[in-house]
Parts: structure tokens; C-alpha cells; sequence
């Protein structure tokens, strides 16, 4: 659809919602195409291609929130839905027991888009396939020097285009291509196997597969996997200290700092899925962490997979600041939330289609950097773990009580890493996992995932990463 | 747009893929009008409308096969979008093909699980939703949150060979979490396919009931317990196997049932079978995405595993008939039904000597398919049993095991089943109460 023709839509169905009685009226034209290819086993799966686009409406109305959403672009039908969502806003009034209350953030108008060297629409078949037959090339046939009887592989490029327009001035237009990458890999060796979940994607073109080093990252996954099924010994059961990769290092950064600081769990808005929060209103100021512990999320990340530099409010995106030497700083919020607490938003408020409401997301959620070199880490561990990549993980709904089970893991003795050690168990409190932080290195990485939130469920492209991060005085579970 | 109108894009679709040689084409086209009210702390957060429709497509031409999908359904669209996904298959490799049924079938129009009064529920959405609220608030919640959905769903579909139907499905659901003093939480659902068999009250009232019970909850130790699962969580659990049982897993290396056909892999005492339609099932239709017809298929009988999910690719693999399971690329399950036992609720609690009963859970995540070995957090009430008397509830704790040994410690299921579907459960679920012997049950360090 012409851009023109998705302004004039967007800009029809804010004047219409408003001329109902609507207080406050947002409409986003989101369109979306994707090209996606699948190895199974070597073996093509067939291909996959998908364009959509839609109008979806929120509006305030009588103190009440209301959302529609249709792809049936008919100015017509866009009246009516419009109309509808007042309606039905109007219609729940009577249940509010605390009415919407939008805070006052600057509208942003803009257009957007990062970088790309080469256009994700560049993305054929022929070209999608190639890439996966390189990382077949080194993983099949026992070449990482293990059989690897089950690699599913999954490449994709795909390119969100939005058109965001609200009743308090915001025009934002945005374009968000992405390349992104998922792999199952199954390993045996003797009759024990092995299995890791593989994801990496940034936005951008096409040469996000170099600028990730995807083929050789999958490659050197796959010979790990052969090392710890070969040589990989029972874990310490005494205390000692941990050392979490960038990896384990991001996952622990999302699940229990990210989310319990989502201003809607505080709320308790997604209290019947997602869960709530062990943090309260009153929260912030508290301390939680040892003063090494400090944890952002950051949308402006250039190349993330993350990257929303203008929230779906039409807010300015910025850095947040979540734990800042050990105490609780800063909540993600949108207008809604930021309205309720009497605060300005950050401009987290995301929608993954046309056809999903804005609701509060991470974007790149990270450990911050320390200024020790990784090297320096290991050095300060006299007997620990170091915890390198993740198979099994999950956390409770008020986000307190965590687990990360390790797949290459080594032994540290004495600052030096010893033998790989099987299968560890992190099982862990909060604030026992962030009170424990003892020093961080240098050295950043990042992995990209998807993370899941709200109902209808929005599954959300992330980032998630850090450093080394040193734990001290740790029990481990094994499995 | 009408039942008529998606036969209409059909019909354009598979003409223009045919005029292009194709040698097999499927077109589904879809159209669904959900409404949602979502609630917490007592009060309307938002009220959802979402009325879409979308066209799928497969085309395979020389071994050569793809699926495409777009919501952009006007005539010339649909045209343009049928000749660039057959153009784009020149540049793709052959794959495992197995052509669609050369014999035309055609369905009548199913309204099998089709309620008109859940067509357009808008308004009755927040009244029920201040039942569920006022129940669970009667039942000793002081605040609770939740979700109600309705919606209606018609797909038709079309093949080159000539299959074709319709078929139309409602739906109204509910999950709401009540909680109360010192953290208690209890939960409650209700998912029907039409409005009478729908209880907001009673879910409303377990929500409530759960919250206040769980007001002095404390953490278990750790250990091996025997647990009692209620139909919600052991829905959760019985549809990992599930997927398990899609050929697509077994092939990909990601399921614990390869190599364990006609072998045991549960307890005697416990079956499943997948609907393709069935009263009182969400999910499902007529017909698959091949345009096989589905049916009933006995995955696990007596403890045994009978077999996996087909579809046409995967079937032929296997040398067997598809099971009326398509998806294109990997067979699933529509309704799926563990069979009942013969134990009431109340006697397998008096036959816990040291047990946790758990009524919700979610977050189960898996250390390795192939295994089978996963753990779960539970979450709302749970409860120590002893001596076969609930003595205390439980809170802070996380349950592990794999797959088989789990299914293979069955002990007792309970007469009454209940359908689940919840946000931790996609696939509607018929499932009674489950009694579990060996679980490992953690507590986090700090």
C-alpha cells in the first residue's frame, strides 16, 4: 500500500474516533513482509513467504481503553471500526475503577530507518538457502567432529513498516528491516545427546549474516556440543563463585530485571498471564543488587535486533537506566503507565502488528559493562563455573526465582579454566543472583531472541547480553 | 466479507496457479472477528476488536514447494501475488514431495462447533467479566486479573484436484488469577465453544478460593514427591507429548517418542488420542491443510505408543497414511483427549501419604527435546498433602522430570475431565486429574 494512502487512513480513522467522543485517538498502518527458508536435516522445507498490512485503532474514551483492528482497508470499514473501538471503551467505562490517565510526553514527528547496506527484499530463496547450505556444509556429516542426526535450520528476512499518527500531533513513519536466524541442533555420542536452541538476528540488510559471523558462530556451537558429551564431568556440589558468559549474563539481565520492571506487571496488568512482579509501586530507590550489579535496556542500539528509536506512542525512545549500582532505578513505561505513576514515558511501548496494542517491551536488555578484562574475571575466581552458553531455563511470575541449566560449562581453578563440567544448574533468587555480582568485564556481546508477552500473545524481537559477570559464593544443582 | 466471498478468492487463487502449470495447489482462506475485554485489580484495562482475513497458499510444481500468505485480498492482488510465488519457485531446490489426493472431496459446510451467539458477544463481554469478579472477590480474592475472549472463525478451502469446504467455529474463553494477602494467588478458567456451557461464576470462584487458601503458603523442601496435577497443569505436560508425536519432531531430532513406536512409553492406564472435531473442542475442523480429512487418532493406548501425526510429506516417508494432521510443513494436533480413570478427586488426596497437589503452572521449558527433560514453575495453589489431608499450601518451588519417566508414573486418574485451553495450553485439552508418583521438586538458593 502507498505510503500516502496508509497516512490518509490513519489520519481518517483518528478523526473519526475522535469525532465519536473519543478524548484521545492513535492509529498505526503496520505492513509486513517476510521470506523465510528451512533445512531439515539437509533437506529443503518448503518456503516460506508472507506480506500483510492493517490499521489498528486505540482509543481513550470515557476514561476507558479501547482497541480495533482490521486489514480491510476500505475508508468505510475503517469508520466503522473506529467508531466500534469507541464504543466499546464506552460500553467498559462502567467497570473502571481507575480510569486511563495519559501522561503529557512530547509527540515526535519523524521518519525513521537504520542502516542497510544490502535491502532485506534482496532476500530470495536461492539466497536464503545458500547461507544455511554453508552452515550444513561444516555441521553435517560429523564434521564438528560429532554426529549431529538433527539440525533444523531456520533463516529469515523480514521488513515492518509503520505509519503512526495520534491526536496529540505525533506523525511517525518507520521502516525496520531484519535478518534473522534459528537453529535446533541435535548431538549424539555414545548413546548420550545433546541439544542447543541457536538464535541470531540484528536489523539491517543482508550482511547481517557476516556482520554476525553466523556461520562460524553455528559451527563452533556444534563443536561444543561434541566436547561436552565427550569429556564433560559432574559439577561441584561446594559453594563457588560463577562466571556468566554475555549470554548468561543477558538471559538473567531480561527475565528478572527486564520484566519485573515492565511498569505494567508493577501494575498489574498482565497479572492474569505474563504474571506480576515482586517490585511494587513504591519500588524504586530500593536496593537489590551489590553495587557491580547495573542493567539497562537500550532501543537506540544501532543494528539490534531491538532497535525502535520511536516507540508505538509516538514517544521518543531512550536508554533506561534498570538497575543502577544495585538499587532500583528506573521502570519501563508507557504513556498509560507513566500517567499512573505521574511520571513521563520512555518510550517503551511496542506492537509487534497492525492487529496487537501497544504494550510495554524491552528492547536490548544488557548488563553493563565493567572495566576488567575477561581475563582479569577468571583471575579473581580461586574455584568456579563458568557458565558459557544455556539449554533449559525459566522463572516464576513475580520473577524471584530463576534456573539457567548450562551446556558448556567449565571448571576455574585458581584463575584458569580447567575441563568442561556437565550440565550445572544455576538455580537462583533475584536478589541473592544480583547481590552475588562481584566484578564485570569489558567485553560485550549480544544474542538475539524473541521474547513473549501479553494476550493476545506478541512474541517480540530482543536483544539480550553483557559481559563476563562474576558471582561470588554460589551453590550449583546439577541435572 | 461472507462465506461466498472467501470460495470466490479460492477459486481465483488455485485458477491462476493452475493457469501457471502448477501440479499442486491449496487455497485456504480465513476469516475471524475476536473481541476481548482484558481486566486486573477489578477494573476494564482494555476491550479488544479484531476482524481480519487472510488467504494461504501451497504451490508445488517438479518437487519444488511453497507456502505463502497475505491479507491484501483484492482480485488484482491476489492474482499478482498467486504469479510472483510461483516465480519465485524457479530458484528453489526439489524437496520431499508427496502429491495431494488426485480424488476430489467435497465437504458439506461444517458448523460443528458453532455457537451464533458468540457471533457478536461485544456486549456481553464486560457483564461476564464482572461475574468472574464478583465470584472470585465472594470466594475470598481481593483483586483479580484476567481475560475474555469470543470470536467466530470461518475457513474454506480449495485444491487443483477439487477438494473443497467450509468450515465455522466460536469460541469464548476465560482465564482469570485472583490474589489475596501475603502474596496467595489462585486461578481459575472456562473455554467452551458456545455460550451455555461457559462458567465465569465457577471460575471465578476457584480463582478466589485458591488466592485465599495460599495466604500462608510457604517453600517445600526439596525432593522426590508424589504430585497431583490438576486437568490444567497436566494439559500443559500432555501437549509437549503431543508434539512429540508430529512426524516433523521425530525427524527433526527433537522428540522424546523416536524409535518408540508400539513400545511403552506411559503408564497403562493412560491414553490419548487426537480429534480432528469433537464436542466441546476449541480447535479443529473437517479438514486439514491438505484437504485430508481428519479423525480421531489414537496416539498413546493403554500406555503404548500407537503412532505418529502425518501429514501427506511425512506419511510417505513413513510408508504410512497421512492422519489428517497437515500443516504444510509439520503435522499437529487439533483436540486432544487423555482418557478418563475411575478415582474421584477426594480419594486420590486421601491416597497421597507425603504429596503437593498443583493447580496451575507455566514456564515449562525443556533442556533437551530428544530426552524429554524439562522442568515447570508452578504457580497459584499448591499444597502439601499428608497423611492423604491437605496440611499446608506451597509456594516458591519449581517441578522437573522427563517426559517418560513422568507418563510412565501415572497412578491414578481421576473420573472427571475438564477442557483446558489457557495461555499456557494452545492445543484444547479434555484431561482429567492426574496422580504422579517420583516428581523432583527445587527450591531456588538465596
Amino acid at each position: 500500500m502507498g505510503s500516502e494512502r496508509a497516512k490518509d487512513l490513519a489520519e481518517l480513522a483518528v478523526a473519526t474516533a475522535r469525532v465519536a467522543g473519543a478524548a484521545y485517538a492513535e492509529a498505526r498502518v503496520q505492513s509486513t513482509w517476510e521470506r523465510m527458508f528451512v533445512l531439515k536435516n539437509g533437506e529443503p522445507q518448503p518456503s516460506f513467504f508472507g506480506e500483510g498490512y492493517g490499521i489498528g485503532i486505540r482509543v481513550v474514551s470515557k476514561g476507558a481503553l479501547g482497541f480495533a483492528a482490521t486489514n480491510s482497508m476500505a475508508r468505510s470499514s475503517i469508520r466503522e471500526l473506529a467508531r466500534k473501538a469507541v464504543k466499546l471503551a464506552d460500553a467498559s467505562s462502567q467497570y473502571l475503577e481507575r480510569p486511563v490517565l495519559l501522561d503529557d510526553s512530547k509527540p515526535v514527528r519523524r521518519r525513521w530507518a537504520p542502516p542497510e547496506t544490502r535491502k532485506v527484499e534482496d532476500a530470495d530463496a536461492e539466497w536464503l538457502r545458500g547461507v544455511l547450505l554453508e552452515i550444513e556444509g561444516r555441521i553435517a556429516d560429523g564434521r564438528p567432529g560429532v554426529k549431529l542426526p538433527g539440525r533444523l535450520l531456520y533463516l529469515g528476512a523480514e521488513l515492518e513498516g509503520r505509519y503512526y499518527v495520534n491526536s496529540d500531533g505525533a506523525r511517525v513513519e518507520g521502516r525496520i528491516p531484519r535478518v534473522g536466524f534459528a537453529g535446533s541442533l541435535t548431538a549424539v555420542e555414545g548413546g548420550a545427546t545433546a541439544q542447543r536452541f541457536i538464535q541470531q538476528g540484528e536489523t539491517g540488510g543482508l550482511e547481517v549474516v557476516k556482520r554476525v559471523k553466523l556461520v562460524d558462530r553455528v559451527e563452533e556451537e556444534a563443536k561444543a556440543m561434541g566436547r561436552v558429551l565427550k569429556t564433560a564431568e559432574k559439577p561441584p556440589r561446594d559453594e563457588v563463585d560463577v562466571v556468566l558468559s554475555p549470554e548468561l549474563s543477558g538471559i538473567a539481565a531480561h527475565e528478572s530485571v527486564g520484566h519485573p520492571q515492565e511498569a505494567d506487571r508493577v501494575l498489574g496488568r498482565e497479572g492474569a498471564q505474563a504474571g506480576e512482579s515482586y517490585l511494587k509501586e513504591d519500588s524504586l530507590g530500593r536496593k537489590i543488587g551489590s553495587p557491580e550489579a547495573n542493567v539497562s535496556d537500550d532501543p537506540t542500539l544501532l543494528h539490534s535486533n531491538g532497535f525502535i528509536p520511536v516507540d508505538d506512542e509516538g514517544v521518543e525512545a531512550k536508554k533506561r537506566f534498570l538497575i543502577k549500582e544495585g538499587v532500583i532505578n528506573e521502570f519501563l513505561q508507557n504513556r498509560t503507565t507513566a500517567g499512573a505513576f505521574g511520571l513521563r514515558s520512555n518510550g517503551a511501548a511496542r506492537s509487534v502488528s497492525f492487529d496487537r496494542e501497544p504494550i510495554i517491551r524491552m528492547s536490548n536488555t544488557f548488563v553493563e559493562p565493567g572495566d576488567y578484562s575477561t581475563e582479569e574475571v577468571f583471575k579473581e575466581v580461586r574455584h568456579g563455573v563458568f557458565f558459557k552458553s544455556f539449554t533449559e531455563w525459566n522463572i516464576d511470575d513475580k520473577r524471584l526465582n530463576q534456573r539457567y541449566v548450562a551446556l558448556e560449562a567449565y571448571l576455574i581453578e585458581h584463575g584458569e579454566l580447567r575441563g568442561l563440567v556437565k550440565s550445572p544448574v544455576l538455580e537462583i533468587t533475584t536478589p541473592k543472583l544480583w547481590g552475588s555480582v562481584k566484578a564485570r568485564s569489558k567485553h560485550m556481546d549480544f544474542e538475539a531472541a524473541n521474547c513473549g508477552k501479553g494476550d493476545p500473545m506478541q512474541s517480540a524481537p530482543v536483544w539480550t547480553g553483557g559481559p563476563e559477570t562474576l558471582l561470588s559464593g554460589i551453590r550449583l544443582g546439577s541435572r | 466479507m461472507n462465506t461466498m466471498d472467501l470460495d470466490e478468492l479460492n477459486e481465483t487463487a488455485v485458477s491462476a496457479a493452475k493457469r501457471l502449470g502448477v501440479d499442486d495447489a491449496v487455497a485456504l482462506s480465513a476469516r475471524t472477528a475476536d473481541s476481548m475485554i482484558r481486566f486486573a485489580n477489578n477494573s476494564a484495562t482494555v476491550v479488544n476488536r479484531v476482524e481480519e482475513a487472510e488467504l494461504t497458499v501451497y504451490l508445488a510444481k517438479d518437487r519444488r514447494k511453497a507456502i505463502a500468505s497475505t491479507s491484501n485480498l483484492e482480485k488484482a492482488a491476489v492474482l499478482k501475488f498467486v504469479r510472483d510465488l510461483f516465480a519465485s519457485m524457479k530458484g528453489l531446490p526439489e524437496s520431499e514431495y508427496a502429491p495431494l489426493p488426485e480424488r476430489p472431496t467435497r465437504f458439506s459446510p461444517s458448523r460443528l462447533g458453532f455457537d451464533r451467539k458468540l457471533e457478536d458477544a461485544d456486549d456481553q463481554l464486560p457483564g461476564l467479566a464482572k461475574t468472574a469478579i464478583d465470584s472470585a472477590s465472594s470466594a475470598g480474592g481481593k483483586r483479580s486479573a484476567g481475560v475474555i475472549s469470543a470470536g467466530s472463525g470461518t475457513i474454506a478451502i480449495l485444491t487443483s484436484a477439487g477438494t473443497r469446504g467450509t468450515d465455522s467455529r466460536t469460541a469464548i474463553t476465560l482465564n482469570i488469577r485472583s490474589f489475596a494477602e501475603n502474596e496467595g494467588s489462585g486461578h481459575g478458567l472456562s473455554c467452551s465453544p458456545c455460550l451455555s456451557d461457559f462458567d465465569p461464576e465457577e471460575a471465578g470462584r476457584r480463582a478466589g478460593e485458591g488466592a485465599r487458601s495460599m495466604r500462608e503458603a510457604s517453600e517445600p523442601e526439596a525432593g522426590k514427591y508424589e504430585v497431583l496435577l490438576s486437568p490444567t497443569v497436566a494439559s500443559n505436560l500432555v501437549e509437549t507429548v503431543a508434539g512429540a508425536a508430529s512426524a516433523f519432531s521425530v525427524d527433526a531430532g527433537t522428540s522424546y517418542l523416536a524409535e518408540k513406536v508400539g513400545k511403552e512409553v506411559a503408564a497403562k492406564s493412560f491414553s490419548l488420542t487426537d480429534h480432528g472435531v469433537t464436542g466441546g473442542g476449541l480447535g479443529g475442523r473437517v479438514f486439514d491443510d491438505e484437504g485430508v480429512k481428519t479423525r480421531s487418532n489414537k496416539i498413546i493406548e493403554s500406555g503404548v505408543l500407537l503412532g505418529y501425526l502425518h501429514n501427506l510429506t511425512t506419511a510417505k516417508k513413513w510408508k504410512v497414511k497421512s492422519t489428517g494432521s497437515a500443516g504444510f510443513v509439520s503435522p499437529h494436533p487439533w483436540n486432544l483427549e487423555v482418557g478418563a480413570g475411575d478415582a474421584s478427586y477426594e480419594e486420590m488426596v486421601k491416597g497421597m501419604k507425603k504429596g503437593i497437589i498443583l493447580t496451575s503452572n507455566w514456564y515449562t521449558r525443556f533442556k533437551n527435546y530428544r530426552t524429554g527433560e524439562f522442568s515447570t514453575v508452578p504457580r497459584d495453589g499448591a499444597y502439601l498433602v499428608e497423611g492423604g489431608r491437605v496440611v499446608k499450601s506451597l509456594k516458591g518451588m519449581r517441578a522437573g522430570d522427563d517426559l517418560q519417566r513422568l507418563f510412565s508414573s501415572v497412578r491414578l486418574l481421576s473420573k472427571k475431565r475438564e477442557w483446558i485451553q489457557w495461555w499456557e495450553v494452545d492445543t484444547p485439552t479434555l484431561c482429567p486429574w492426574m496422580l504422579i508418583e517420583g516428581v523432583t521438586i527445587t527450591r531456588a538458593y538465596g
